[in-house]
């Protein structure tokens, strides 16, 4: 947990929850597991706010509780996860995914779980059906058992889990967070360290029967005032419909897989040709549920069962098949690579390789674009050859000696570049030592992502300071679009309504136009950033894995 | 009557004629004499008398000091070179040697310090003296450029010493390679790009795709912008920048020994690609490319909120 990561979490945070639970959670993230009384102390809130904060954090999964350090009798103590927090930087990339796979019914279930942390699945059919129903024409409404179906696809490609059903702690302590609708008692469970896994639970991915028959309601304007009130709360519905106490989460491993897959197939579109990528996209599909997530390449697959499984619009021949998957093995950049002759050929998907030479290309386009061409030709030199002296570094990228060693010492100032020294003697003389100059690939990519984190908190900052220097102009706006709706509904007369309209300005109009403008500047260039941060970390963690 | 022997001896005081006698001994053994030989023929020659001829000899430049295994060895120095060192001393002579024994490849005045044992000024004024009159000259080494090689006049300098192809007058002609990059690297694009319209099966389309380093070495030749001969070699240094700038691949392959452009039973096959993938999110803000990143904290002289790069990329 870097300062970098912290801060960021810390203002992803203020964001989405207030600064009350920014408090909380940062405090969690720097101190690492603490207990109730201790956090109440050292933030200097008040007991109710620390409960509510705490409450929060579990609902979405940012953080756990488990039994205290000293033993069953010691208090619970509450640890704050920082991968899950960074995660809500990636909520618009996983909207996006659900929506180009489901259609607009699986966009607006992934917000509704996505917002709401932990629900039911009737309760999320409901809210998204009558979502669905504002949205349509007069007189349509959206039947639930679609909903439903949607909903079932989703647990069925694994892209939502159930939570784990958490271990009561003791009814002596109500600071557990059994207020929330997230535990539902398995009575007096052995406790044990570490919070369970959801894919530790058989029944993670099973669909629970349940009696949800109607339609969804559609909003009356009347009704506008009440619905804002209870947006926030879930709502007491009072039916109950046979799935109560199973609750759903956004399984994000799922995500990211589909997300890797996903650059895969655009590298190898991008080197081959789309042909290539279709294959290679097939032979993912094909082992989606069963490959591990951690695993270095796919099952093998036989050419066989690849050309079954192509779509039938590509229509390639059988032999044109197999050239290509040749042409794939023999790639340098070793996408796919032969597991054997059976079937006629096997054939895995690298992943692991395949993770690292994108980080590789990431690496090298950082340089590129910050120090120019020459310099990204001595990195990817450097890369390839392992250790180079000076001398060898301006023979091999033939630039001259002079810009070459400027060149090396600015890389090296950046830490991009790393000197190793080769003594002769033992008193490391300066004039018999070899000089060597290496770059080593993980340690880089890890500073680039501490970078990358900094970059995303930057960014949030400068939104919110864009937003806090127009905050006026902004109520100024808001108070106008309202007064405009009230008159628009209380019939009021056209000379009215562009009276009001008149009272903001026109530079002022201009100003929130432009600041609108930066404001989703500074968006897309989060959304981006966190392309990146995707990247580097599935490499990061690939080598974790296999190490 | 008693016959005097009247031997014609040699006045062997006479040290002219002693030198003389030298001389055409060594005429006779054009490969050198030794001094045995030389006590041999006089032997009534003290050893004094014979250093003292030997010495004049020597000076005059007429006679070639020379060591072997067994001894010293007295050569007859041809005419010619004779005449050239006329006027020189010794020590000039003795540097003129030196530089002569380095052959093309020059040697470094200090290296000339060590082998004639003879102090720096000297050496330089010695140097000073033999350039004056034209007979070595001073090359400047590639490798250090502070360094100057000297070599006898005539000679071609080697190529160690002067760069070879890359560098014209001690200068690396950056542009020159610029400019060879661009075309080999254009050549191989547009092989590839035909590859990939002829619309063939795959395996085709990307052997044809491919471009051995002989072929790319003839088209540059043809191409003619390029003064000086470029070998096989040169261009696959070229090629192989272009491999680290990320624009093409490289692969060895198998050939029959005598087919064109084969190097002991394999060819290097060169082929242009594409990067894998797009230029990546983090450049595209101003954080990913600002030189004071490090600097750069909320509440400090440079911040997020009075960024001036930021400033620019929003109103851009």
């Amino acid at each position: 947990m870097t300062a970098q990561e912290v801060r960021l979490c810390g203002l992803l945070l203020r964001e989405h929850f207030g600064e009350v639970v920014e408090k909380v959670g940062t405090h969690l993230l720097k101190c690492g597991a603490q207990n109730l009384r201790t956090i109440i102390h050292e933030t200097g809130l008040s007991v109710d706010l620390v409960k509510k904060s705490l409450c929060v954090l579990v609902q979405h999964g940012a953080s756990t509780f488990s039994s205290g350090r000293k033993g069953p009798g010691s208090p619970t103590e509450y640890h704050a996860s920082c991968d899950r927090i960074l995660r809500i930087l990636r909520y618009p990339r996983y909207i996006y995914t659900a929506k180009t796979l489901y259609g607009d019914t699986g966009e607006l279930i992934i917000e509704e779980l996505l917002q709401r942390g932990h629900t039911t699945m009737s309760s999320t059919v409901k809210t998204v059906a009558d979502r669905l129903t504002q949205n349509m024409a007069e007189g349509l409404t959206m039947d639930y058992s679609e909903v439903s179906s949607t909903f079932s696809k989703l647990v069925e490609t694994h892209f939502l889990q159930r939570c784990p059903p958490l271990p009561r702690v003791g009814n002596k302590d109500s600071s557990a967070p059994s207020e929330t609708p997230a535990t539902p008692g398995t009575p007096a469970a052995p406790v044990n360290t570490a919070p369970p896994t959801p894919e530790s639970f058989p029944e993670c991915y099973k669909v629970p029967s349940m009696t949800l028959i109607g339609r969804g309601k559609r909003q009356l304007a009347s009704e506008d005032g009440e619905e804002q009130r209870s947006a926030k709360r879930a709502k007491m519905d009072p039916q109950t419909h046979g799935d109560e106490g199973i609750y759903w989460q956004v399984n994000f491993e799922r995500f990211h897989l589909h997300f890797r897959d996903q650059t895969i197939i655009s590298a190898v579109a991008n080197k081959l040709d789309q042909t290539s990528s279709e294959i290679v996209r097939t032979m993912l599909r094909m082992s989606e549920v069963t490959t591990s997530p951690m695993a270095t390449c796919t099952k093998p697959l036989s050419a066989n069962e690849i050309f079954r499984s192509l779509p039938p619009s590509y229509n390639i021949l059988r032999p044109i098949l197999d050239q290509y998957l040749t042409l794939l093995v023999d790639d340098p950049m070793e996408f796919v690579g032969k597991a054997g002759e059976s079937g006629g050929g096997m054939f895995v998907v690298n992943l692991h390789r395949a993770l690292a030479n994108l980080a590789r290309a990431t690496l090298e386009s950082v340089v590129q674009e910050r120090f120019g061409s020459r310099s990204a030709r001595i990195f990817r030199l450097l890369l390839r050859k392992r250790h180079l002296e000076q001398k060898q570094v301006e023979d091999f990228a033939m630039i001259p000696a002079k810009e070459a060693k400027d060149m090396l010492y600015t890389l090296l100032s950046q830490n991009l570049v790393q000197l190793q020294e080769i003594p002769k003697t033992p008193d490391y003389a300066p004039s018999r030592t070899f000089y060597l100059y290496t770059v080593n690939q993980l340690p880089t990519a890890r500073m680039l992502l501490q970078s990358c984190y900094k970059t995303v908190a930057n960014l949030v900052e400068r939104r919110l300071f864009e937003t806090k220097e127009s905050k006026r102009l902004l109520e100024k706006s808001q108070r106008i679009e309202a007064i405009l709706a009230s008159l628009q509904v209380s019939g009021a007369e056209p000379e009215q309504l562009t009276e009001v309209e008149e009272m903001i300005t026109a530079p002022e109009k201009q100003q929130l136009d432009t600041l609108r403008l930066h404001i989703n500047k500074l968006d897309s260039a989060e959304n981006q950033v966190d392309e990146t941060i995707f990247l580097l970390e599935s490499y990061i963690n690939s080598t974790n894995a296999s190490s | 009557m008693a016959e005097v022997k009247v031997k014609k001896e040699t006045n062997l005081s006479d040290p002219v004629e002693v030198e003389n006698r030298i001389k055409e001994l060594c005429q006779q053994f054009p490969q050198g004499i030794t001094d045995q030989v030389i006590q041999n023929d006089m032997p009534h020659l003290e050893p004094q008398q014979r250093a003292m001829a030997i010495n004049k000899l020597l000076s005059l430049g007429q006679l070639d000091l020379l060591r072997n295994s067994a001894g010293l060895l007295y050569r007859l120095k041809d005419s010619q070179s004779t005449s050239k060192m006329k006027g020189s001393d010794n020590q000039e002579k003795l540097v003129y040697q030196i530089i002569e024994d380095a052959g093309n490849k020059g040697i470094w005045s200090r290296d000339i310090r060590f082998k004639s044992n003879l102090p720096l000024t000297e050496i330089n004024k010695i140097l000073k003296n033999l350039e004056s009159k034209k007979l070595i000259k001073a090359v400047k080494s590639v490798a250090a450029s502070k360094k100057k090689v000297y070599m006898l006049y005539n000679l071609q300098p080697d190529r160690s010493v002067t760069g070879g192809a890359w560098y014209s007058d001690q200068d690396f002609e950056s542009e020159f390679v610029e400019v060879l990059n661009q075309q080999c690297f254009k050549f191989l694009q547009s092989k590839a790009e035909a590859a990939r319209d002829s619309k063939q099966s795959p395996m085709v389309q990307r052997n044809s795709s491919f471009a051995t380093s002989h072929e790319v070495w003839k088209y540059i030749c043809e191409l003619g912008i390029s003064k000086v001969d470029l070998s096989m070699d040169d261009i696959e240094t070229i090629l192989n920048t272009l491999i680290y700038d990320g624009k093409v691949e490289m692969t060895v392959i198998a050939a029959k020994e005598g087919t064109v452009g084969s190097v002991d039973g394999q060819m290097k096959l060169y082929r242009g690609v594409n990067t894998i993938i797009q230029p990546t999110g983090l450049v595209k803000t101003p954080c990913g490319l600002c030189p004071v990143f490090d600097d750069c904290h909320e509440g400090g002289e440079i911040s997020p909120s009075n960024c001036i790069y930021m400033s620019e990329w929003l109103d851009f």
